[in-house]
């Protein structure tokens, strides 16, 4: 397994380094840094302010290695990337790494209980369809997962910050506070939009999951023995179903770190989505290119996880 | 098929204590303040903000919303007059408004006289200053030589400023810059500190040091309006232990996210991306030296009134609220929703709401029975159609019969019209270059080419040589080319309006649309025909607007996109720009305006009105027409707005029991037939 692993993540790296490179050629070639510095100072800046901020930024060096092997911007891009120092933002000047700790916390905050609470209704909501599978209850239960599949999550968002925030009053329209007393108010609704919106993809796959184990033979000869039927959904069938699981889980798990795009934004949740989408809004591609560093990287790292949980899953696994 | 067979158990004792403990608490829970709840009865004030602040530095920021903060952290030399209309300058961290000297040489020296004991805010970087052996110091005095730093700072290209410029009408102010930037080739040089590097590279000769409480500036020539800039935040004193401390290194923010100052408040919290906290800074010279009653630190007596409680304030000692929020909010709608909630104070007027909110000139019955009132106030801004006067058809070029197609331009665009159907009635008309609360601005003057009259259009069309608006070499309407950088269908709207009122008389008027830079681009290389812009005022006097068509701001220069070039305007600008708000002075601006009326660079548009609502619970409230810090005259009843929030925000619970329920009675039925039959 040690082998394969090994195997995996020198894969890994050469995808790391791929879109390393992609990065730059799209950051430093494509949007030259004399551009990157007009978008952050604006078109009237004086050229000497122009040549300061690009001496500050490390953005006045050659470009490639034959312009100048010792120092040039290709190799510390890698460099600068490779060893976590992302250098500043290119907005505002704040250490990236700064700002990917702050917006970290939010959105964890946010995916988190999102992603826990959307797993355990989703597999729980999954295992009664498929008990009552064929019934009222699972046809009921097929039509409410294609309801909710079916509707955009910027519908979801407007109708809760108008239904349940505007009229019924339940929680803040929007916003954040970190402070212990009042964060629940403030992740309540994204939280809840976001298992509204996930979870009648979820509940589906699953279901198909289930159904599958469910006619397996072991669940018959666990039926004849005499098991209980929530003893067998639980410890056969759901045991047995781990492989899909696993896989969704653990890809799922780098993108709590990124946070969430869309529900940050609407919500103005500080976390590492929003700083995402502002970083695209504000040209400030020095965080834009760390953002997308960091998630290949998380990815990466969780396909390898994910292969190494089959196996711990399910000994009939090998990984050679 | 084979069924299940369930063995369905009841759920423990334990269990449903747990669930319906759960329930309990998220009904309790179950709230909508923002806010914590401690916090209900104090004297804060909630506002928003759109864009995290790119930066804090006042000899850098130049944004309303940054403006708002630093206004309030940064203690300027001079001050406007909260209520006075026109807009009228009072002293601030000055003892007095200086005058201009004119000196032999024809340079104009100016003398800042410092009050004398006033501190700035406490901070740990205040430790540098400190000599050996000298307890670590949390503040110090604010001095002369924090101005002359400050002014250095904003002479140093590394540092940004968007008013350099304007400040180099001070002597020496080039030369300094030079210096400083020669100098910083050497590494050494360059790795000294800030400080140091500008006591090098200096002084710089128009700004000498009187002792610790003066300064003398001297300019390079007359410029009056000099000192408006003085009651903006880019002179606002500022420690030079702060700069040097707050460098970004070492876990310490920078200095634009941090700023340090002498005013009313100080900034206590900064998270950019959700909060900015400010709080009464106790070391402000309004509080620590109330005996002084200096005109910045106490409620003003005259003036015209602005919404109260009903309680005079005149001459009790500023600032009235402890705290400040700013709470970002990106969208409008929440934004918006949480005003109408109580949880923000004040708010624009989101295009979406707008019908709901306004209902005639004033607000709806419903928005009064809310106890939200409104105030109206026409910006300091200008919204024009400007012609590009090197144009051969529609500029200078053309000679009279350019003039005339101008004029027959502007006689075809109806002002009311496009108010009301593009910005839902918040704008007036305007008649001139100037915006109404300026000086030399006349309500009764009326402008003989801002008024519709197809028919005048039409003959002047014919004399210009273009009868119908048929152009004679091509026997087609006139195809005339209006540039503009809106891309969106949105956008182009207002744009399609002007052409259709333009075809009326027969002209052709194609869209050119181009990213800004390239519409820049064109503008810089003056290849644009027909554009429209807009100006914002910067400060309150007629200066900043006429100067917009001076020959010397025209190309690359400056503002003047039009490249208008009038000698005799230009004569009567130097003669204006130079006079105190007098009788001359009226008449040189209408003078002046008298030739932009007949020669039609522009096609004033209007000026626009900016709607804010606030609460019942606001009060000492009157908004400028133009930016400048206004909160420590603002005043919060925090019991009436608790109360409010309380009765208007009571959760609605029964959906949520109502939605069990249903859930229930979906699920139940097959629920229990299914164990019926398995049975």
């Amino acid at each position: 397994m040690l082998a394969y692993v090994i195997r995996r993540l020198a894969y890994g790296v050469l995808v790391v380094f791929g879109v390393l490179f992609f990065l730059f050629v799209l950051f430093f070639w494509v949007a030259t840094p004399d551009d990157i510095a007009r978008r952050a100072l604006g078109e009237k800046a004086p050229a000497a302010a122009i040549e300061q901020w690009k001496v500050n930024h490390g953005y006045d060096r050659a470009l490639w290695p034959w312009e100048s092997y010792d120092d040039n911007m290709l190799f510390s891009h890698y460099r600068s990337m490779l060893t976590f120092d992302f250098g500043r933002s290119d907005a505002d000047d704040v250490p990236i790494m700064e700002k990917i700790i702050k917006g970290a916390g939010p959105s964890l905050a946010l995916t988190v209980p999102m992603f826990v609470m959307g797993l355990g209704i989703s597999v729980m909501l999954s295992l009664v369809v498929a008990v009552f599978r064929d019934t009222y209850v699972d046809r009921m239960g097929v039509v409410l997962c294609v309801l909710g599949m079916s509707v955009s999550i910027l519908l979801y968002i407007v109708g809760a910050q108008f239904l349940i925030a505007k009229l019924l009053r339940w929680f803040p329209i929007s916003g954040f506070d970190p402070s212990p007393d009042v964060v629940a108010r403030f992740l309540a609704l994204p939280i809840l939009v976001g298992l509204i919106s996930s979870i009648g993809s979820n509940v589906r796959f699953y279901r198909t999951v289930f159904l599958e184990e469910v006619h397996r033979d072991f669940v018959r000869t666990a039926r004849a023995k005499g098991c209980g039927e929530a003893r067998i959904m639980v410890r056969h069938v759901l045991r047995n179903a781990m492989i899909p699981i696993l896989t969704q889980i653990v890809i799922a798990i780098p993108f709590l770190f990124t946070g969430s795009l869309v529900l940050e934004s609407f919500f103005g949740i500080p976390g590492l989505g929003a700083l995402t989408v502002e970083a695209v809004q504000g040209n400030d591609f020095a965080t834009l290119r760390t953002m997308v560093f960091v998630g290949s990287l998380l990815f990466v790292v969780a396909q390898v996880i994910t292969d190494v949980s089959y196996s711990l899953a399910d000994p009939r696994v090998r990984l050679e | 098929m084979i069924l299940p067979r369930l063995r369905l158990r009841p759920v423990s004792r334990l269990g449903q204590g747990a669930v319906s403990l759960l329930i309990g608490a998220l009904a309790l829970s179950c709230s909508n303040n923002p806010y914590p709840d401690a916090d209900d009865g104090l004297k804060v004030l909630y506002t928003v903000y759109r864009e995290a602040p790119r930066t804090l530095d006042p000899a850098v920021s130049y944004n309303v919303g940054s403006h708002k903060i630093i206004g309030a952290i940064c203690e300027t030399l001079l001050e406007y007059h909260y209520l006075k209309r026109p807009y009228e300058m009072i002293p601030g961290l000055a003892q007095a408004i200086p005058k201009a000297v004119p000196l032999p040489d024809g340079r104009v020296s100016y003398t800042f006289e410092l009050r004398e004991g006033v501190m700035f805010q406490d901070d740990p970087s205040f430790a540098l200053g400190a000599k050996a052996g000298e307890a670590a110091k949390k503040s110090r005095l604010v001095v002369a030589g924090d101005f002359v730093f400050q002014l250095m700072r904003v002479a140093d290209p590394n540092v940004n400023s968007p008013v350099m410029q304007t400040f180099s009408k001070i002597d020496g102010f080039h030369e300094f810059t030079s210096n400083l930037m020669d100098m910083r080739k050497d590494p050494e040089f360059a790795a000294l500190s800030v400080r140091e590097q500008y006591r090098q590279a200096g002084p710089v000769k128009g700004l000498v040091q009187r002792g610790d409480f003066a300064f003398e500036m001297i300019l390079s020539g007359p410029y009056p309006q000099i000192l408006y800039w003085f009651a903006m935040p880019f002179s606002a004193p500022v420690p030079w232990e702060a700069v040097e401390y707050y460098d970004g290194e070492e876990g310490r923010p920078r200095f634009a996210d941090h700023p340090v100052g002498a005013g009313p408040y100080r900034l206590a919290q900064y998270d950019k991306q959700f909060r900015i906290v400010l709080e009464r800074n106790p070391n402000w010279y309004g509080a620590t030296h109330p005996e002084w009653k200096a005109p910045g630190t106490v409620y003003p007596a005259e003036g015209e009134a602005p919404d109260t409680d009903g309680v005079s304030r005149a001459g009790k000692t500023l600032a009235f609220i402890d705290r400040i929020e700013f709470r970002r909010e990106k969208e409008s709608v929440p934004r918006f929703n949480k005003f109408l909630q109580g949880y923000y104070d004040k708010s624009g007027i989101n295009k979406e709401s707008f019908d709901k909110v306004i209902q005639g000139n004033g607000l709806s019955p419903e928005m009064a029975a809310m106890g939200i009132r409104l105030h109206r106030v026409v910006d300091l801004s200008i919204s024009y159609i400007g012609f590009n006067q090197d144009d051969e058809r529609v500029g200078q070029a053309a000679g009279r019969h350019g003039k005339l197609l101008r004029q027959a331009m502007s006689l075809a665009i109806d002002s009311d019209e496009y108010i009301e159907l593009f910005l839902n009635g918040r704008g007036q008309p305007a008649q001139s270059i100037l915006p109404p609360g300026l000086f030399g601005f006349d309500p009764e003057y009326k402008n003989a080419y801002r008024v519709v009259d197809i028919k005048r259009a039409r003959t002047l069309l014919s004399e210009a040589g273009y009868p119908v608006g048929i152009d004679p070499e091509t026997k087609q309407p006139l195809k005339l080319q209006f540039d503009t950088y809106a891309t969106s269908a949105a956008q182009l709207i207002p744009i399609q309006y002007l052409i259709d009122s333009w075809r009326k008389i027969g002209l052709d008027v194609q869209v050119a649309s181009t990213t800004y830079n390239k519409f820049q681009e064109k503008v810089d290389n003056k290849v644009h025909q027909i554009f429209q812009w807009g100006w914002v005022a910067d400060y309150p006097d007629p200066e900043n607007f006429l100067f917009l068509l001076i020959s010397k701001m025209a190309g690359d220069k400056g503002p003047n996109h039009t490249n208008f070039r009038n000698p005799e305007y230009d004569a009567l600008f130097a003669q204006m720009e130079l006079l105190p708000d007098d009788a001359a002075r009226a008449d040189l601006i209408a003078q002046m305006l008298d030739i932009l009326e007949e020669e039609r660079v522009w096609i004033e548009l209007l000026n626009a009105e900016s709607y804010v609502l606030y609460h019942e619970w606001i009060s000492q409230y009157k908004p400028p027409g133009f930016e400048f810090s206004t909160i420590k005259y603002q005043n919060i009843d925090p019991q009436q707005r608790a109360e409010k929030r309380r009765t208007t925000n009571q959760p609605v619970m029964w959906p949520a029991y109502l939605l069990v329920l249903i859930i229930l009675a979906i699920f139940a039925p097959g629920v229990v037939t299914l164990i019926r039959e398995r049975q």
